[in-house]
C-alpha cells in the first residue's frame, strides 16, 4: 500500500488542504462540489486549486477514519455523497490548526513583521 | 468507533471494489455536472452547455488523472494489481495443467504427511494435559539406589505409609494425591463387565482441579476409615453402561469384584483420570489385608502433587529431594550399609542404599521417551519430505520461469518493475502452494486416521512403555492446530520456493532476454546450476532418509526373526477373570472342567492356562533362593519370572522339552512339588551340571524340586536378553488371580471364538471373557511400535527417493533440451547415439554421486544419534548402505535414462536448425 507520497498537486502548503476540508465540514455534512465552494468563496477566491485534486484527498482523510461519507439527495434531486467530519477529525483538526498557527508565527517572527 | 469507521472504509474497498470506483466516478461527474450548470446559469446565455462543460472540465482539472489518483489513495489500485496477477496465474496454471498437477500434488504430499505427524506430535507431546493449570502439577516418585543386581531407578512407586511420611512433612504442594491403576469386574444390575478403575484418595480430584457433574467427591475420613460404607465414583460412561445415566444413581450399590459399593458420585464425561482409561474410582483399601497397603516397602502407588502458589517447578526438586531423605530416615533400606564386596560385587559396595524423592512437572513424564525420540524423528523425518517437495517444486519453477525468460524480459522492457513481477511470481507459487496445502488435507485426515488408531494400550504398554494413560494416539485428531499448522506451512513454502526462482528469473539484462538465442542460453547457464544444486541437495535429503528407514526396517526384520520360543499360529488366546469367591479346592475343578469342556468344541485340539501371556509384560517374578547352597545376602538373590500352567501348556504352544519330564495330572497339592525351569534359568544355575532333582524356593517357603528342562519363551521384549524363568503347576498351587487360556485350534483361531465364549459362559457363568485374540495378533501387537515406526519411515524415504528422482528427470530433460543444438552438432560430426547417451546419462550420475556422498555423511551422523532406536543393527551397517546406494543409482539411471534416449533420437538437421 505503501509507494509513492500522496501530496495534492496544488499550490497549497502541505496538508493544508486537509485542514481546509476538515474546516468546512464542522458545521454539518457538505458533498464535494460544496465543499469546494466553501473553500473558494471563505478564502475570498484567493486559494484556487484544481477541484479535482479535492477527490484524493477526501478518500485519504476517510481512510484515516477523520471523515465518513453517505450517499443522499442533492438539493437538485441527484444522488451525492456527502461527508462528515467524525470526532477523531475534529481532534485533528484542531492540532492542525494550533500547529499551523504556531508555524505561521515562526514564519512572520523570521520575516521580523511583528 | 474511530476504528469502527477504518475498517468500515477498507472492507468496502477491498469487498466491493468496483461500486467503489463508480461511485468515485459518479461523484466527480456529479461535481464536474454542478460546476457546468452554475456556469451556463451565470452566464445567462452567454455561454453554450458545451462551452459550460469544458470551462467546468478546466476549472475542474483532469478528471481521468484525479479519477485514479482518488483510486490510487484509497488503495483500491494494489488491491486491482493483486487481483489481476491471481487472475493472470489461474489463466497461465490452466495453461499448463502438468506443470500445475505435478507442483501441487508434490506440495499436497509434502504438507499432508506433515500435517498428520504434527497431529500426533501435538497431541502427544504438546496439547496442555486436560486438567487445571497443567503447568503447576508435579510428578512425585521415589527413587532408589542401585542395590544388588538392580540398578538404580528415580521412577519408583510410593507405598502408602512412605507417601504419608512424605505427606506430613512438605509445605510446598498446595494438595498431592496417590493413585494406582487397577481391572474390576464390575456388576449393577446386568452382565458384569470388565473395566479399568483406580484406587486414590480423597484429594486427588481436587488436585487435578476436576469436580463431579453428580454427587460428591470422597472425603478425608473415607481415606481411611472403611468401618462405614464403602463408596465409589463413577465415571460418565460407566454410569451410561450400569445405569443407564440414571440421575437417581447416588446411593445405588454397585458390585465391584464381589464387594458392594455405594455409588456418591459422577464425573464428567471424558474425564477418565490419570491412567486414561479409568470408569470407576475408590478409595485406597486401606484396612484391606491382601493388599498388604500398610506394607512400607509395597510400592505399588503413583503421587501427583500441585504445586503451592509461589513455589517454582524448578524449586521444588530440591526441596523434595530433602523430603525423601525424610522418609528414608523413617523407613531406611532394610539391607542397610553396603553390602560385602568379593569378586564380581564389589562394584556394589560403592555408592549409597539411601532412598530419595524425585519431582518432575508431570507434562515431563507424560509420554516415554522412546515415544518421544521417534515422534520428534518422524517428524524430522516429513520436515525433509518437504524440504525436498520444496527444491522440488522451486526446480520445476526455475524450469518454467527460464521457459517463460521471454516474456519476463518483454515486460522487464516495457517498464514493468522488477518488484511488480517478483510480486506477480510470488502470487503464483503462493497460491499453488494454498491449492496444495488444501489437496494436502485430505493426505493428512488419512495419516491421521490411521495413526489414532494405532493400539497404545497392546502396542505400547506390551513393552513396559512409561508416560501418563491419557496421552495416548486415539487423542491424535485433525484440529484447529493442525489446520492453522498446514496453512502456516503451505504459505512458508509458497513464499520460500516462490522467492528464488522469482528474484533470480527476474533479474534485469534487458537485452539478453530479447536477443532471441544467445540470451536464451547464458540465463539457462545460471538456472541450471542453481538447479543442480537443488537436486543435490534433494539426492543427499533422500539418502538421509533411505538410511534411516533402511536400518529401521533392519531393525525390525532382526525383531521379527528372534524366535519368541514358541509356535504362534493356530493359537487362540483369552482372558477369564477369577470369581472372587471360589476357595483353592474349586479352582482346581475349574481347570479340569474348563479344559474338558473347551476340548469338546470342534476344532479344538487342545486347551491349557497359563497365568501370564508371553511378550505380555507383568509376569510375576521372584527372588530364588538355594536350598542346597550357601545363603545369599537378602537383595542380593537372582530374580526368576514365576509363572502357572497347567501341565498341557508346553506341548500346546509347542515349547520343547529339554529334559526331564513334563507336569503331570498327578503332581497335585500335597505331593512333592516339582517346577519346571527354562534353558536360560538352568544355564544361568547349574552351569554344567544336571539340574533335574535340584531343590529351589521361589517366593513361598516350600522347597520345589526340579523336575524338568523347557525351550526358552520371551516373556520380555525382543531387545532384553533372556530371563530365567520357574515354572509352576496350577494343580500344585492353585492360582487364581489371572488366567489366560490359550487354545490350538485345527483352523483360522477367530473362527471358534464365539463357541469358546459360550462354552466358558456354561462352564463359568457371569466370568467376564475378554482380550479374545490370536496368540499371532499378540506377537503383533509386540512388534507393532517398530512396525509402524519402520513403515512410516520407509514411506517417507520412498517418497524423498521419488521426489528426488522427479527432480533429477526434471534437470536432465532440461538440460537435454537446452543443449539440443549442441547435440545435434555432436552427431552432425559422427557422435554415435551411444556417446549422446553417455553424454546424458552421465550428467545424471554425476549429480547422484554427489548427493551420494553428501547424504551418506549425513546420514552416518544422524544414524549415529538415533542408535537406540535400532536393534541388532549397526548404524554404519554396510548391507543397509550399499542398498540404498544401489537404489539410488537405479532410481538415477531410469531418471537420467529417458531424456538421454530422447537425446540420442534428435535429428542432427532439426537441433542444428533451432528453434
Amino acid at each position: 500500500m505503501a509507494g509513492a507520497p500522496e501530496a495534492p498537486k496544488s499550490e497549497l502548503l502541505k496538508g493544508t488542504l486537509d485542514m481546509l476540508i476538515l474546516q468546512t465540514l464542522t458545521v454539518h455534512p457538505l458533498h464535494g462540489y460544496a465543499i469546494a465552494q466553501q473553500i473558494e468563496a471563505l478564502s475570498g477566491d484567493v486559494l484556487r486549486v484544481e477541484q479535482g485534486s479535492l477527490y484524493p484527498a477526501l478518500e485519504r482523510l476517510q481512510k484515516k477514519g477523520w471523515l465518513t461519507s453517505k450517499w443522499g439527495e442533492s438539493p437538485t434531486g441527484r444522488r451525492a455523497r456527502y461527508y462528515t467530519i467524525t470526532a477523531v477529525g475534529r481532534r485533528q483538526l484542531g492540532d492542525e490548526i494550533s500547529s499551523f498557527d504556531t508555524v505561521l508565527v515562526a514564519i512572520n517572527r523570521v520575516l521580523r513583521r511583528t | 468507533m474511530w476504528l469502527l469507521d477504518v475498517l468500515r472504509y477498507r472492507w468496502r474497498v477491498l469487498t466491493r471494489p468496483r461500486a467503489h470506483e463508480q461511485e468515485v466516478a459518479e461523484e466527480l461527474e456529479f461535481h464536474v455536472g454542478l460546476e457546468a450548470m452554475q456556469r451556463e446559469h451565470a452566464a445567462h446565455g452567454e455561454l453554450s452547455a458545451r462551452e459550460a462543460r469544458f470551462a467546468a472540465r478546466r476549472r475542474f482539472g483532469n478528471v481521468t488523472y484525479y479519477q485514479e489518483e482518488a483510486r490510487r489513495v484509497s488503495g483500491l489500485a494494489v488491491v486491482d494489481s493483486i487481483l489481476q496477477d491471481i487472475r493472470f496465474a489461474l489463466r497461465s496454471f490452466r495453461r499448463t495443467p502438468m506443470f500445475t498437477a505435478v507442483t501441487v500434488l508434490t506440495l499436497a504430499v509434502g504438507i499432508g504427511a506433515n500435517t498428520a505427524i504434527f497431529s500426533a506430535v501435538d497431541a502427544l507431546l504438546l496439547r496442555p494435559l486436560p486438567f487445571r493449570e497443567p503447568e503447576r502439577l508435579m510428578s512425585v516418585s521415589l527413587s532408589r539406589p542401585a542395590i544388588g543386581e538392580r540398578g538404580a531407578n528415580d521412577e519408583v512407586a510410593w507405598s502408602y505409609p512412605k507417601f504419608e511420611v512424605f505427606r506430613a512433612a512438605q509445605t510446598i504442594f498446595s494438595d498431592l494425591t496417590l493413585w494406582t491403576g487397577s481391572q474390576f469386574t464390575v456388576r449393577a444390575t446386568a452382565e458384569a463387565v470388565r473395566v479399568a478403575g483406580e484406587f486414590t484418595d480423597s484429594h486427588y480430584m481436587p488436585t487435578l482441579g476436576v469436580s463431579p457433574m453428580l454427587g460428591r467427591l470422597f472425603t478425608p475420613a473415607e481415606d481411611t476409615d472403611r468401618r462405614g460404607a464403602l463408596v465409589a465414583i463413577l465415571s460418565n460412561e460407566l454410569w451410561g453402561t450400569l445405569f443407564n445415566a440414571d440421575s437417581n444413581v447416588l446411593g445405588r450399590r454397585v458390585d465391584v469384584d464381589g464387594t458392594l459399593y455405594t455409588v456418591i458420585g459422577v464425573m464428567p464425561a471424558g474425564f477418565r483420570g490419570l491412567s486414561g482409561n479409568s470408569t470407576i474410582w475408590m478409595p485406597i483399601p486401606t484396612l484391606n489385608l491382601a493388599w498388604k497397603v500398610m506394607d512400607p516397602w509395597n510400592h505399588n502407588y503413583f503421587a501427583v502433587a500441585r504445586l503451592a502458589p509461589g513455589v517454582s517447578s524448578r524449586g521444588a526438586p530440591a526441596i523434595v529431594r530433602d523430603l525423601g531423605a525424610r522418609v528414608d530416615a523413617v523407613y531406611p533400606n532394610p539391607i542397610g550399609g553396603t553390602p560385602a564386596g568379593s569378586g564380581d560385587n564389589r562394584r556394589l559396595a560403592v555408592g549409597t542404599t539411601h532412598w530419595s524423592a524425585v519431582a518432575r512437572p508431570l507434562d515431563a513424564t507424560r509420554v516415554d521417551g522412546r515415544v518421544r525420540q521417534t515422534l520428534l524423528t518422524l517428524l524430522a523425518a516429513v520436515g525433509l519430505v518437504l524440504l525436498i517437495a520444496c527444491a522440488n517444486v522451486a526446480n520445476l519453477f526455475l524450469v518454467r520461469a527460464s521457459a517463460r525468460h521471454r516474456e519476463i524480459a518483454v515486460r522487464l522492457a516495457i517498464g514493468a518493475s522488477r518488484a511488480r513481477l517478483v510480486r506477480q511470481l510470488l502470487v503464483e507459487s503462493t497460491l499453488l502452494s494454498m491449492f496444495g496445502g488444501a489437496a494436502s488435507l485430505a493426505i493428512a485426515w488419512v495419516g491421521v486416521k490411521a495413526l489414532s488408531s494405532l493400539q497404545p494400550a497392546t502396542a505400547l504398554r506390551a513393552q513396559n512403555v512409561a508416560g501418563l494413560g491419557i496421552i495416548n494416539f486415539s487423542t491424535i485428531q485433525l484440529d484447529f492446530n493442525a489446520f492453522a499448522f498446514a496453512a502456516v506451512i503451505a504459505l512458508a513454502t509458497g513464499i520460500v520456493f516462490g522467492l528464488v526462482p522469482a528474484i533470480q528469473s527476474t533479474r534485469p539484462s534487458l537485452t539478453a532476454g530479447l536477443k532471441d538465442d544467445a540470451g536464451g542460453r547464458s540465463f539457462a547457464i545460471r538456472g541450471l546450476t542453481s538447479r543442480n544444486v537443488l537436486t543435490v541437495i534433494e539426492i543427499a535429503l533422500a539418502v538421509v532418509l533411505l538410511a534411516g528407514s533402511g536400518l529401521m526396517v533392519r531393525s525390525l526384520a532382526h525383531m521379527l526373526g528372534v524366535y519368541p520360543g514358541f509356535d504362534a499360529s493356530h493359537v487362540l488366546t483369552l482372558r477369564v477373570n477369577r470369581a472372587p469367591a471360589w476357595s483353592r479346592d474349586s479352582i482346581s475343578r475349574f481347570y479340569d472342567v474348563a479344559i474338558e469342556r473347551l476340548n469338546r468344541i470342534p476344532g479344538v485340539v487342545d486347551a491349557s492356562i497359563a497365568d501370564c501371556p508371553p511378550l505380555g509384560g507383568w509376569c510375576s517374578g521372584a527372588p530364588i533362593i538355594f536350598p542346597d547352597r550357601a545363603p545369599v545376602p537378602p537383595g542380593q538373590e537372582h530374580g526368576v519370572g514365576v509363572h502357572w500352567i497347567t501341565p498341557n501348556w508346553p506341548s500346546v504352544i509347542h515349547v520343547p522339552l529339554l529334559r526331564g519330564r513334563f507336569f503331570t495330572k498327578s503332581d497335585v497339592v500335597g505331593r512333592q512339588k516339582v517346577a519346571l525351569v527354562s534353558e536360560a534359568a538352568a544355564r544361568a544355575f547349574w552351569p554344567g551340571e544336571d539340574p533335574i532333582g535340584k531343590p529351589i524356593n521361589v517366593g513361598e517357603p516350600d522347597t520345589m524340586y526340579v523336575a524338568g528342562v523347557i525351550g526358552d519363551v520371551r516373556y520380555g521384549s525382543m531387545d532384553q536378553p533372556l530371563r530365567p524363568e520357574v515354572y509352576i503347576s496350577y494343580y500344585q498351587r492353585p492360582f487364581s488371580y489371572r488366567m489366560m487360556l490359550f487354545i490350538r485350534t485345527r483352523g483360522d483361531p477367530a473362527a471358534i471364538a464365539g463357541a469358546v465364549r459360550r462354552a466358558l459362559r456354561e462352564v463359568a457363568p457371569g466370568f467376564p471373557v475378554y482380550d479374545v485374540r490370536s496368540l499371532d495378533t499378540h506377537l503383533r501387537d509386540f512388534t507393532s511400535y517398530e512396525r509402524v515406526s519402520s513403515v512410516l519411515l520407509t514411506l517417507f524415504a520412498a517418497l524423498a527417493l521419488g521426489l528426488a528422482t522427479m527432480g533429477t528427470y526434471g534437470v536432465i530433460s532440461f538440460a537435454v533440451a537446452q543443449r539440443t543444438r549442441e547435440i545435434g552438432v555432436r552427431v552432425a560430426l559422427g557422435a554415435t547415439s551411444g556417446d549422446v547417451v553417455r553424454l546424458v546419462v552421465g550428467q545424471g550420475v554425476a549429480l547422484g554421486a554427489v548427493g551420494a556422498v553428501f547424504g551418506l555423511s549425513a546420514a552416518i551422523v544422524v544414524t549415529r544419534a538415533l542408535r537406540s532406536m535400532f536393534f541388532g543393527v549397526e548404524p554404519t551397517d554396510p548391507m543397509t548402505l550399499v542398498s540404498i546406494v544401489g537404489l539410488l543409482a537405479l532410481a538415477l539411471l531410469a531418471a537420467s535414462w529417458i531424456p538421454a534416449l530422447r537425446a540420442s533420437r534428435i535429428p542432427p538437421v532439426q537441433a542444428l536448425r533451432g528453434d
